[in-house]
């Protein structure tokens, strides 16, 4: 007959030998302790079912085991400690004010909206009523309101920025730029000759970064600011390269670039600073068209300066006649003291 | 300046020849053109052979600051010839109405040493002055 609590006064006289045993493997006296608390646990839950005198072997195969978890456990923690790191940033304390200013500024720049185009807005931003239902509303077509709801969008922006730049526009034109910018319309920013203004306009320049950054960045232009010689050299390669999608024979690549060699000597030489525009165009033909523009003195006669021979910085005098020659089309406005634009295009395939 | 060279200027007895190894703007054309007169008088060369082959672009510029180089070398004694002007460089030269004025011009670079050295050439010059 077996008195109840003996297999608990064997399983207290492993404890010295579990200590060893799990001491040898973990260097933590406080982690050692739960593992052989763990073991005996374990070793007392299977008690009954251990043949006597295979207590100790047994005991000291689960101390292992619980080891081995230990292990594998803290292995797994590390493997995956990357994915609990906090990636965010603390709240900075100066957060909250550029939030409440950034209300402001919103709410500013919706309250400069006309009264019809705030509620169309609101009606399909913030109460998410579709197009269609709004049409009906004002018994207009889907696509109305929709090209409408994106006209307000663009003036909402440029009024943001305004607001939030607390700038006026110095000038009456400087508006429509900015919303021809904003609403990425090209035609639009054509009519109002945008990238002349934004030449001759530091505050519109500043303004229109984040309107241009927000437009899909276009890969069938490229932009570049001129002042040195060494951007005569970026301009034609550019212009060389842009070129080349369109599939124009390696000579007529020379040709552009020659071409875009001298118009954008004549920026660096006589206005200082510019900015050269090449663009793919596909009507009414494929071609590339590069303009040059400028903010310099002017050309008093352009009609002298195309002539051949016409030279005022010792040249060949064959830049502007030169390069009309190169290309398939060929203009040039000038006024004076407010700068030049030189626009050519040249076609691609049949002449 | 930094990076590779743009130009290289080597003396091969009494020529030089002087490769353009990419496109420069005009500050490195007008820099190139000082160094190679600097060294015509340095090296007392008889004949220049200048290698334009990696030339993006021969701009009126361009066309102008190689005439005013050959000129200037002329002056100096040493007779130029350019070499390696491009089939869609010369085009777009003719087109723009533009040529290399009297400076003469050869193919490549060897047949531009052969011109330098044919009777008459810079080489025989400087055989004659020594004979003389």
């Amino acid at each position: 007959m077996r008195d109840e609590p003996r297999p608990h006064d064997d399983v207290a006289a492993l404890i010295p030998m579990l200590r060893r045993v799990i001491g040898a493997r973990v260097d933590d006296a406080a982690t050692a302790d739960d593992l052989v608390q763990e073991t005996l646990v374990r070793v007392l839950a299977a008690a009954a079912r251990v043949e006597p005198g295979m207590l100790e072997p047994y005991a000291i195969v689960t101390a292992r085991n619980v080891v081995a978890s230990l292990w594998r456990e803290q292995d797994r923690h590390r493997r995956n400690r990357h994915r609990v790191v906090d990636l965010d940033l603390p709240d900075s304390p100066d957060q909250d004010l550029l939030a409440s200013e950034e209300r402001t500024a919103v709410a500013e720049a919706l309250a400069r909206l006309t009264d019809r185009e705030r509620a169309t807005l609101l009606a399909h931003e913030v109460s998410g009523q579709d197009t269609r239902s709004l049409a009906a509303e004002q018994g207009s077509t889907a696509g109305a309101v929709a090209a409408q709801l994106n006209r307000t969008r663009a003036r909402l922006r440029v009024e943001y920025l305004l607001v939030r730049e607390n700038v006026e526009p110095p000038t009456e034109r400087c508006r429509p730029v900015l919303l021809a910018l904003s609403g990425g319309d090209r035609r639009r920013q054509r009519e109002v000759d945008a990238g002349r203004h934004l030449l001759e306009c530091d505050v519109c320049a500043q303004l229109s970064q984040p309107l241009m950054e927000r437009a899909q960045p276009r890969d069938d232009e490229v932009r570049i600011p001129i002042s040195t010689d060494a951007d005569i050299v970026a301009a034609r390669q550019a212009a060389r390269e842009l070129a080349a999608r369109l599939g124009f024979a390696r000579t007529e690549l020379t040709i552009i670039a020659t071409a875009v060699s001298e118009v954008t000597r004549n920026i660096v030489r006589f206005a200082g600073t510019g900015e050269v525009v090449v663009e793919l165009v596909d009507r009414p033909r494929r071609g590339v068209q590069v303009t040059a523009r400028d903010t310099g003195p002017g050309i008093p006669d352009v009609e002298k300066a195309l002539a051949d021979g016409y030279s005022t910085y010792n040249g060949l005098g064959l830049g502007l006649p030169g390069a009309r020659r190169l290309m398939d089309e060929f203009a040039v406005v000038s006024e004076m003291g407010r700068g030049t634009t030189v626009t050519m295009t040249k076609w691609c395939g049949e002449r | 300046m930094t990076g590779p060279k743009l130009v290289s200027i080597l003396r091969q007895g009494s020529w030089l020849i002087a490769s353009i190894h990419t496109a420069l703007d005009d500050t490195q054309m007008l820099m190139f053109q000082h160094d190679l007169i600097d060294q015509i008088g340095r090296y007392r060369s008889r004949g220049v052979v200048i290698d334009v082959a990696a030339l993006d672009v021969l701009d009126s510029f361009g066309a102008r600051t190689l005439r005013t180089i050959a000129e200037m070398a002329r002056l100096r004694g040493a007779e130029t010839v350019i070499v390696g002007i491009q089939p869609d460089v010369a085009f777009a030269m003719v087109s723009l109405g533009m040529d290399t004025g009297t400076v003469p011009t050869a193919l490549d670079l060897e047949e531009g040493l052969e011109y330098l050295g044919r009777p008459g050439g810079a080489r025989s010059a400087r055989h004659g002055r020594a004979a003389g």
